[in-house]
């Protein structure tokens, strides 16, 4: 277990050092709430538009989506700090300590998560003074769906940094993700309206899962398309699977 | 306890098809100070991943503290310290926070790794800088903080790659202090590998010169100058290349430096040098410079390898020129 907590400490404390970075990186989703969502909002408000986006106004249909793409995108930094660790040397070090090297990395998956979660939490607050019907007790369970979310794509974050050399490269792969992904998610727009092409593509797409599950305790079943159970169960599954393979992939590590 | 700290069997390391490390075998006693010398690329950081369980060996075996490298790397990590040839410090915490997070990892906790992290912090001089985040310190404090940092779970064997390298002359000297301070006070193993001939020589009991992936000769300071002889006769010559190797019966070798000058071994400089004088002039060839001093273990380089061991100014080589011949 110290592993696991001293690396967790570790990427918090990191992450406190870094103030002003933090500040970059929730103006991102901050320029799409207000943006794009509040651009919007003034041409979904009409009775039309709400069935589309099941009965609410556009800003609280767009808030989970928002909430969670933040998630996403910074459950990314956690591969980028492995690549920084390779390249100012750090990673040498926790490779070379007589600890477990699981539990190491999954320390550290689960501090990146926490950090990334704070970030989330940030947005997630500054959006209900924006959308009228979020409900605030859907707050804290929605943290924990951005919590599973945030575990996957650091895992995930984490296994593609493991074999990859430079950063340039691992921000490449970022870009090619990213905004795909947000599209295919059915953050921005339903998936029901989506063309069928899109839609499998939705469904396979992880993302769709957290946008689900966030918008089931922000705004209510009956925005949502997944029951709860399978919102939770992917994320569950895909977290687990992607995790278990950065740990796998720490474990084999060697130096280049 | 075993009497070796160290016992290395026909490594071998391969990367992909070059081999950067060919067979190499060798011992070190408890509590000695060993050296590898050698250039780079000679495949001194290779051995140390082998030996500290990063890189596993392509074949042979080496046993660290008493446990097999490649079948126990957890019991051989638990024992050893080691300080990279890279830094690997976390530049974005304070030097107290990479202490404590190192201390942690190592299974320390509460007073007992406090008392530690300030003991050495103290011993390398950075207790004051504790709260300063890393990426605000010179190379040489990052360098201390490395070696507080790899003494902080007590090693029985420490690695030390390259520990001055990049540094100025002041800082090295420094540096050097605390390395024998560690011998001195914790009896503790030293695996040290370096291109300078200065450090190999001030710290190391023995010294094994390592060259393209090969040991290419072992033994202390004294015993490896002995292969050279007793003199060794520096020439500026003002001759073709092809004339510059004098040869003679006194003249046990000669090699020519990458200046241009020629280096003779020889038995004795004082009863060599009229001789060579009249050598020369038989010759017709004019000498420009003469300097002799006892051999230095670029001399012993220079004769195993026709090469010098010196680059990019490890010292100036003309610096040592002079303080060699003023100890005359
Ligand atoms: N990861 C690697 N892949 C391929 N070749 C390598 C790798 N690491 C080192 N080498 C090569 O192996 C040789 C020995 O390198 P190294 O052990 O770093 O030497 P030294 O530390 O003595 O300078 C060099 O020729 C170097 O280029
Ligand atoms: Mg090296």
């Amino acid at each position: 277990m110290e592993a696991l907590t001293t690396m967790a400490y570790r990427q918090l404390k990191r992450f406190a050092r870094a103030k002003s970075r933090v500040a970059g990186m929730i103006i991102n989703p901050l320029l799409w709430l207000v943006f794009f969502g509040m651009g919007w909002s003034k041409v979904f408000d009409n009775s039309m538009a709400r069935t589309v986006f099941g009965g609410v106004d556009y800003l609280t249909f767009l808030a989970p989506g928002i909430f969670a793409m933040t998630v996403f995108n910074q459950s990314f930094v956690a591969g980028v700090s492995v690549i920084w660790d390779k390249q100012f040397g750090f990673l040498k070090e926790v490779l070379v300590a007589p600890a477990s090297r699981k539990e190491s990395i999954l320390g550290r998956i689960i501090g990146d998560s926490l950090v990334t979660l704070t970030q989330g939490a940030i947005i997630l607050a500054l959006t209900f003074p924006l959308a009228e019907n979020l409900k605030p007790s859907g707050f804290i369970p929605a943290l924990g769906v951005g919590f599973l979310l945030a575990m996957a794509f650091s895992g995930f974050g984490v296994s593609l940094a493991l074999r990859m050399e430079s950063m340039e490269g691992f921000q490449m792969i970022m870009m090619v993700l990213m905004l795909p992904l947000t599209f295919l998610s059915g953050a921005i727009y339903p998936i029901d309206t989506m063309p069928d092409w899109m839609k499998a593509l939705a469904y396979v797409n992880p993302l769709t899962y957290a946008v689900d599950g966030a918008r089931h305790f922000l705004v209510g079943a009956s925005v949502a398309k997944f029951s709860l159970g399978v919102d939770l169960g992917v994320l569950t599954v895909l977290a687990a699977v992607l995790v278990g393979l950065a740990m796998a992939e720490f474990e084999r590590a060697t130096i280049g | 306890m075993a009497e070796h700290a160290i016992v290395v069997e026909n490594l071998v390391k391969r990367y992909g098809d070059f081999e950067a490390v060919r067979g190499i075998s060798f011992r070190v006693k408890r509590g000695e100070i060993f050296a590898f010398l050698g250039p780079n690329g000679a495949g001194k950081t290779t051995t140390v991943h082998v030996l500290t369980t990063l890189l596993k060996p392509t074949s042979g075996k080496a046993v660290v503290a008493g446990h097999d490298v490649v079948d126990e790397p957890m019991e051989v990590r638990k024992r050893i310290g080691i300080v990279f040839q890279d830094p690997s410090l976390d530049r974005e915490l304070t030097a107290y926070e990479n202490m404590y997070i190192h201390g942690r990892i190592y299974g320390l906790k509460g007073s007992e790794l406090k008392e530690k992290i300030e003991h050495l912090l103290k011993f390398v001089e950075l207790w004051e800088f504790k709260d300063k985040p890393v990426k605000t310190f010179s190379g040489g404090m990052q360098r201390r903080l490395e070696i507080a940092r790899s003494l902080l779970h007590e090693p029985e064997v420490l690695f030390l790659d390259e520990p001055t390298i990049g540094l100025d002359p002041q800082t090295r000297a420094h540096i050097w202090d605390y390395i024998r301070a560690m011998k001195e006070e914790h009896n503790m193993t030293i695996f040290l590998t370096t291109h300078y001939m200065d450090e190999a020589e001030q710290l190391a009991d023995r010294i094994a010169i390592i060259d393209h992936g090969k040991i290419i000769a072992e033994g202390t300071a004294e015993e490896l100058k002995k292969l050279v002889g007793n003199d060794v006769v520096y020439l500026k010559l003002d001759a073709p290349e092809e004339l510059k190797c004098l040869r003679a019966e006194f003249i046990r070798g000669c090699k020519i430096l990458a200046d241009g000058r020629v280096a003779l071994e020889v038995e004795n400089a004082a009863e060599a040098l009229p001789r060579l004088f009249e050598l020369v002039a038989e010759k017709g060839i004019k000498i420009l410079e003469v300097t002799y001093h006892r051999p230095t273990l670029n001399d012993v380089f220079l004769h195993l390898t026709g090469r010098e061991i010196r680059d990019e100014g490890a010292e100036n080589p003309m610096a040592a020129f002079v303080r060699m011949r003023m100890r005359r």
